[in-house]
Protein backbone atom coordinates (compact mmCIF):
# COMPACT_ATOMS: atom_id res chain seq x y z
CA UNK A 1 0.00 0.00 0.00
CA UNK A 2 0.81 3.23 -0.60
CA UNK A 3 2.30 5.61 1.68
CA UNK A 4 0.38 9.24 3.23
CA UNK A 5 1.73 12.37 2.59
CA UNK A 6 2.63 12.98 6.20
CA UNK A 7 4.94 9.74 7.17
CA UNK A 8 3.21 10.37 11.11
CA UNK A 9 -0.39 9.14 9.37
CA UNK A 10 1.27 5.88 7.59
CA UNK A 11 1.01 3.78 9.74
CA UNK A 12 -2.91 4.42 10.55
CA UNK A 13 -3.62 4.73 6.65
CA UNK A 14 -2.08 1.02 5.93
CA UNK A 15 -4.05 -0.23 9.04
CA UNK A 16 -7.03 1.79 7.38
CA UNK A 17 -6.11 0.32 4.13
CA UNK A 18 -6.02 -2.95 4.98
CA UNK A 19 -9.35 -2.81 7.02
CA UNK A 20 -11.31 -1.91 4.28
CA UNK A 21 -9.48 -3.82 1.64
CA UNK A 22 -10.48 -6.90 3.31
CA UNK A 23 -13.97 -5.64 3.78
CA UNK A 24 -14.43 -4.54 0.02
CA UNK A 25 -13.52 -7.96 -1.09
CA UNK A 26 -16.15 -9.23 0.94
CA UNK A 27 -18.59 -6.34 -0.32
CA UNK A 28 -18.20 -6.30 -3.74
CA UNK A 29 -19.29 -9.43 -5.61
CA UNK A 30 -22.41 -10.34 -3.10
CA UNK A 31 -23.22 -6.58 -3.72
CA UNK A 32 -23.52 -7.36 -7.30
CA UNK A 33 -25.59 -10.16 -7.31
CA UNK A 34 -27.56 -8.37 -4.46
CA UNK A 35 -28.18 -5.61 -7.11
CA UNK A 36 -31.07 -8.05 -8.98
CA UNK A 37 -33.72 -7.04 -6.63
CA UNK A 38 -34.41 -3.28 -5.28
CA UNK A 39 -35.09 -4.97 -1.59
CA UNK A 40 -32.59 -7.41 -1.97
CA UNK A 41 -30.10 -4.23 -2.69
CA UNK A 42 -31.21 -2.19 0.31
CA UNK A 43 -31.15 -5.06 2.59
CA UNK A 44 -27.45 -6.24 1.85
CA UNK A 45 -26.34 -2.23 1.23
CA UNK A 46 -27.87 -1.27 4.60
CA UNK A 47 -26.21 -4.19 6.79
CA UNK A 48 -22.84 -4.22 4.89
CA UNK A 49 -22.73 -0.15 5.41
CA UNK A 50 -23.26 -1.32 8.84
CA UNK A 51 -20.79 -3.84 8.82
CA UNK A 52 -18.37 -1.21 7.39
CA UNK A 53 -18.69 1.09 9.84
CA UNK A 54 -18.58 -1.61 12.93
CA UNK A 55 -14.95 -3.50 11.49
CA UNK A 56 -13.42 0.44 10.21
CA UNK A 57 -15.27 2.97 11.85
CA UNK A 58 -12.22 3.61 14.45
CA UNK A 59 -9.51 3.26 12.64
CA UNK A 60 -10.87 5.37 9.85
CA UNK A 61 -11.63 8.22 12.53
CA UNK A 62 -7.98 8.23 13.89
CA UNK A 63 -6.65 7.83 10.10
CA UNK A 64 -9.30 11.04 9.33
CA UNK A 65 -7.86 12.99 12.31
CA UNK A 66 -4.39 12.69 11.30
CA UNK A 67 -4.67 13.03 7.10
CA UNK A 68 -6.67 16.26 7.59
CA UNK A 69 -4.47 17.56 9.83
CA UNK A 70 -1.40 17.05 7.75
CA UNK A 71 -3.77 18.76 4.94
CA UNK A 72 -4.04 21.70 6.47
CA UNK A 73 -0.24 21.55 7.47
CA UNK A 74 0.36 21.00 3.66
CA UNK A 75 -1.56 24.03 2.50
CA UNK A 76 -3.59 21.75 0.46
CA UNK A 77 -6.88 22.34 2.69
CA UNK A 78 -7.22 25.49 0.81
CA UNK A 79 -6.98 24.12 -2.71
CA UNK A 80 -9.07 21.00 -2.09
CA UNK A 81 -11.97 23.47 -0.85
CA UNK A 82 -11.45 25.36 -3.88
CA UNK A 83 -12.34 22.20 -5.87
CA UNK A 84 -14.50 21.35 -3.94
CA UNK A 85 -16.89 24.16 -4.47
CA UNK A 86 -16.14 24.11 -8.01
CA UNK A 87 -17.29 20.69 -8.45
CA UNK A 88 -18.33 18.74 -5.36
CA UNK A 89 -19.16 15.29 -6.86
CA UNK A 90 -21.56 13.98 -4.19
CA UNK A 91 -23.63 12.11 -6.93
CA UNK A 92 -21.85 9.95 -9.74
CA UNK A 93 -21.69 11.84 -12.95
CA UNK A 94 -23.80 10.51 -15.70
CA UNK A 95 -21.90 8.11 -17.98
CA UNK A 96 -24.58 7.40 -20.78
CA UNK B 1 -7.43 23.02 -24.85
CA UNK B 2 -5.95 19.46 -24.91
CA UNK B 3 -8.09 16.53 -25.29
CA UNK B 4 -7.05 13.01 -24.89
CA UNK B 5 -8.85 9.66 -24.67
CA UNK B 6 -8.29 6.25 -24.85
CA UNK B 7 -9.88 2.74 -24.49
CA UNK B 8 -9.09 -0.73 -24.21
CA UNK B 9 -10.30 -3.64 -22.23
CA UNK B 10 -8.55 -5.42 -19.36
CA UNK B 11 -8.55 -9.27 -19.23
CA UNK B 12 -10.12 -9.39 -15.87
CA UNK B 13 -13.88 -9.03 -14.72
CA UNK B 14 -15.50 -6.08 -13.34
CA UNK B 15 -15.07 -6.95 -9.77
CA UNK B 16 -11.43 -8.04 -9.71
CA UNK B 17 -10.48 -4.58 -11.13
CA UNK B 18 -12.20 -2.76 -9.02
CA UNK B 19 -10.79 -4.63 -6.16
CA UNK B 20 -7.51 -4.19 -7.87
CA UNK B 21 -8.23 -0.33 -8.11
CA UNK B 22 -7.27 -0.33 -4.45
CA UNK B 23 -3.71 -2.32 -5.35
CA UNK B 24 -2.30 0.03 -7.90
CA UNK B 25 -0.01 2.18 -5.89
CA UNK B 26 3.05 1.52 -4.86
CA UNK B 27 3.62 0.62 -8.82
CA UNK B 28 7.35 0.51 -10.19
CA UNK B 29 5.55 1.32 -13.23
CA UNK B 30 4.16 4.86 -11.80
CA UNK B 31 6.41 5.75 -9.45
CA UNK B 32 5.27 9.27 -10.07
CA UNK B 33 2.73 8.90 -7.23
CA UNK B 34 4.04 8.65 -4.18
CA UNK B 35 1.30 8.88 -1.44
CA UNK B 36 -2.50 8.07 -1.43
CA UNK B 37 -4.31 9.72 0.86
CA UNK B 38 -8.39 8.92 0.99
CA UNK B 39 -9.68 11.99 3.03
CA UNK B 40 -13.34 11.32 2.42
CA UNK B 41 -15.58 8.30 2.34
CA UNK B 42 -19.00 6.47 2.12
CA UNK B 43 -21.35 3.98 1.75
CA UNK B 44 -24.42 4.67 0.83
CA UNK B 45 -26.71 2.31 2.97
CA UNK B 46 -29.57 2.33 0.29
CA UNK B 47 -27.96 2.56 -3.29
CA UNK B 48 -24.44 0.49 -1.79
CA UNK B 49 -22.50 2.76 -3.76
CA UNK B 50 -19.41 3.83 -2.28
CA UNK B 51 -18.14 7.23 -2.85
CA UNK B 52 -14.20 7.75 -2.23
CA UNK B 53 -12.01 11.01 -2.25
CA UNK B 54 -8.44 10.58 -2.22
CA UNK B 55 -5.52 12.78 -3.19
CA UNK B 56 -2.50 11.72 -4.26
CA UNK B 57 0.59 12.94 -4.44
CA UNK B 58 3.10 12.70 -7.09
CA UNK B 59 6.30 13.77 -7.76
CA UNK B 60 7.91 13.94 -10.99
CA UNK B 61 10.36 16.45 -12.25
CA UNK B 62 9.50 20.00 -14.25
CA UNK B 63 11.01 22.07 -16.03
CA UNK B 64 13.01 25.09 -14.96
CA UNK B 65 10.84 27.12 -16.67
CA UNK B 66 7.52 26.19 -15.25
CA UNK B 67 8.90 26.65 -11.65
CA UNK B 68 9.87 30.22 -12.64
CA UNK B 69 7.31 31.05 -14.62
CA UNK B 70 4.52 29.34 -12.20
CA UNK B 71 6.43 28.64 -8.86
CA UNK B 72 5.78 25.11 -9.24
CA UNK B 73 7.44 22.77 -7.39
CA UNK B 74 8.45 18.48 -7.79
CA UNK B 75 5.35 18.15 -5.72
CA UNK B 76 2.25 17.94 -6.80
CA UNK B 77 -1.11 17.07 -5.49
CA UNK B 78 -4.02 15.70 -7.22
CA UNK B 79 -7.81 14.91 -5.57
CA UNK B 80 -9.75 12.16 -7.19
CA UNK B 81 -13.45 10.82 -6.63
CA UNK B 82 -14.59 7.61 -7.22
CA UNK B 83 -17.94 5.96 -7.41
CA UNK B 84 -18.25 2.58 -7.49
CA UNK B 85 -22.08 1.70 -7.90
CA UNK B 86 -22.13 -2.47 -8.05
CA UNK B 87 -26.01 -2.32 -8.74
CA UNK B 88 -25.15 -0.80 -12.24
CA UNK B 89 -20.98 -2.26 -12.29
CA UNK B 90 -19.88 0.82 -13.55
CA UNK B 91 -17.07 2.95 -11.78
CA UNK B 92 -15.90 6.60 -12.26
CA UNK B 93 -13.06 8.06 -11.84
CA UNK B 94 -12.88 12.17 -11.75
CA UNK B 95 -9.68 13.82 -11.02
CA UNK B 96 -8.10 17.07 -11.10
CA UNK B 97 -4.80 18.97 -10.60
CA UNK B 98 -4.93 20.65 -6.70
CA UNK B 99 -1.24 22.32 -7.96
CA UNK B 100 -0.91 24.67 -10.27
CA UNK B 101 -4.36 24.87 -10.58
CA UNK B 102 -4.51 28.86 -10.56
CA UNK B 103 -3.16 28.80 -13.87
CA UNK B 104 -4.32 25.08 -15.36
CA UNK B 105 -6.37 22.58 -14.98
CA UNK B 106 -6.02 18.46 -16.47
CA UNK B 107 -9.74 17.02 -15.49
CA UNK B 108 -9.71 12.88 -16.16
CA UNK B 109 -12.86 10.95 -16.08
CA UNK B 110 -12.42 7.11 -16.33
CA UNK B 111 -15.15 4.56 -16.61
CA UNK B 112 -14.81 1.18 -15.95
CA UNK B 113 -17.65 -1.02 -17.12
CA UNK B 114 -17.97 -4.50 -18.12
CA UNK B 115 -16.89 -5.65 -21.49
CA UNK B 116 -17.76 -9.40 -23.42
CA UNK B 117 -15.88 -12.48 -22.70
CA UNK B 118 -16.07 -11.77 -19.01
CA UNK B 119 -13.66 -8.66 -19.39
CA UNK B 120 -13.93 -4.68 -18.25
CA UNK B 121 -13.89 -2.20 -20.67
CA UNK B 122 -11.47 1.06 -19.44
CA UNK B 123 -11.93 4.84 -20.86
CA UNK B 124 -9.98 7.49 -20.12
CA UNK B 125 -10.77 11.15 -21.06
CA UNK B 126 -8.61 13.72 -20.06
CA UNK B 127 -9.32 17.61 -20.89
CA UNK B 128 -6.36 20.17 -19.91
CA UNK B 129 -6.51 23.93 -20.08
CA UNK B 130 -5.12 26.84 -19.72
CA UNK B 131 -7.56 28.80 -16.77
CA UNK B 132 -6.82 32.12 -17.05
CA UNK B 133 -5.70 34.70 -19.93
CA UNK B 134 -2.24 34.79 -19.95
CA UNK B 135 0.45 35.19 -22.17
CA UNK B 136 -0.67 32.89 -25.56
CA UNK B 137 2.91 31.63 -25.78
CA UNK B 138 3.09 30.76 -22.04
CA UNK B 139 -0.62 29.35 -22.04
CA UNK B 140 0.12 27.00 -25.23
CA UNK B 141 3.31 25.64 -23.74
CA UNK B 142 2.24 24.46 -20.06
CA UNK B 143 -0.77 23.05 -21.97
CA UNK B 144 1.26 21.23 -24.09
CA UNK B 145 4.33 20.09 -21.28
CA UNK B 146 0.98 19.05 -19.36
CA UNK B 147 -0.68 17.30 -22.03
CA UNK B 148 2.76 15.24 -23.09
CA UNK B 149 3.55 14.22 -19.06
CA UNK B 150 -0.60 13.29 -18.75
CA UNK B 151 -0.23 10.81 -22.27
CA UNK B 152 3.25 9.32 -20.99
CA UNK B 153 1.30 8.85 -17.56
CA UNK B 154 -1.65 7.27 -18.99
CA UNK B 155 0.63 4.37 -20.60
CA UNK B 156 2.84 3.94 -18.13
CA UNK B 157 -0.61 3.48 -15.86
CA UNK B 158 -1.76 0.94 -18.25
CA UNK B 159 1.06 -1.25 -18.18
CA UNK B 160 1.54 -0.77 -14.51
CA UNK B 161 -2.78 -1.66 -13.34
CA UNK B 162 -1.89 -4.57 -15.40
CA UNK B 163 0.81 -6.39 -13.64
CA UNK B 164 -0.80 -5.34 -10.45
CA UNK B 165 -4.54 -7.09 -11.68
CA UNK B 166 -2.28 -10.08 -12.89
CA UNK B 167 -0.01 -10.42 -9.75
CA UNK B 168 -3.40 -10.67 -7.65
CA UNK B 169 -5.67 -12.96 -9.65
CA UNK B 170 -3.37 -14.85 -12.17
CA UNK B 171 -0.30 -15.18 -10.23
CA UNK B 172 -1.49 -15.81 -6.88
CA UNK B 173 -4.57 -18.00 -7.79
CA UNK B 174 -4.36 -20.23 -4.85
CA UNK B 175 -3.60 -17.57 -2.44
CA UNK B 176 -5.67 -14.33 -1.41
CA UNK B 177 -4.98 -10.70 -2.07
CA UNK B 178 -3.40 -8.86 0.53
CA UNK B 179 -3.98 -11.52 2.96
CA UNK B 180 -8.09 -11.63 2.95
CA UNK B 181 -10.19 -14.16 1.93
CA UNK B 182 -10.60 -14.33 -1.53
CA UNK B 183 -14.03 -13.34 -3.22
CA UNK B 184 -15.47 -16.33 -4.93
Amino acid sequence: MAHSLEERCTPLKLEYDSCFNSWFEGYLEPAVSASASPENRAEYSKAKAEEYERKCGKIWESYRDCVQKAVKDKGLDDLLDQARKENPLKEPPRTS
Amino acid sequence: MHYFSQSFDYDHSWAHVIIGMWHKYPNPHCSHVVTVDVVDRSVDPCSGIIRTERVLGCKQRTPTWIVKLFGGSEDAFVREISFVDPSTQTTTISSVNLSLSQFATCHEKILYSPAAGGRTAFHQTAEIQTRMVMWRTAADKLENWLAVRFEQNAQLGKVGFTDVLRQLWEDAKDKSPAGTPAPA
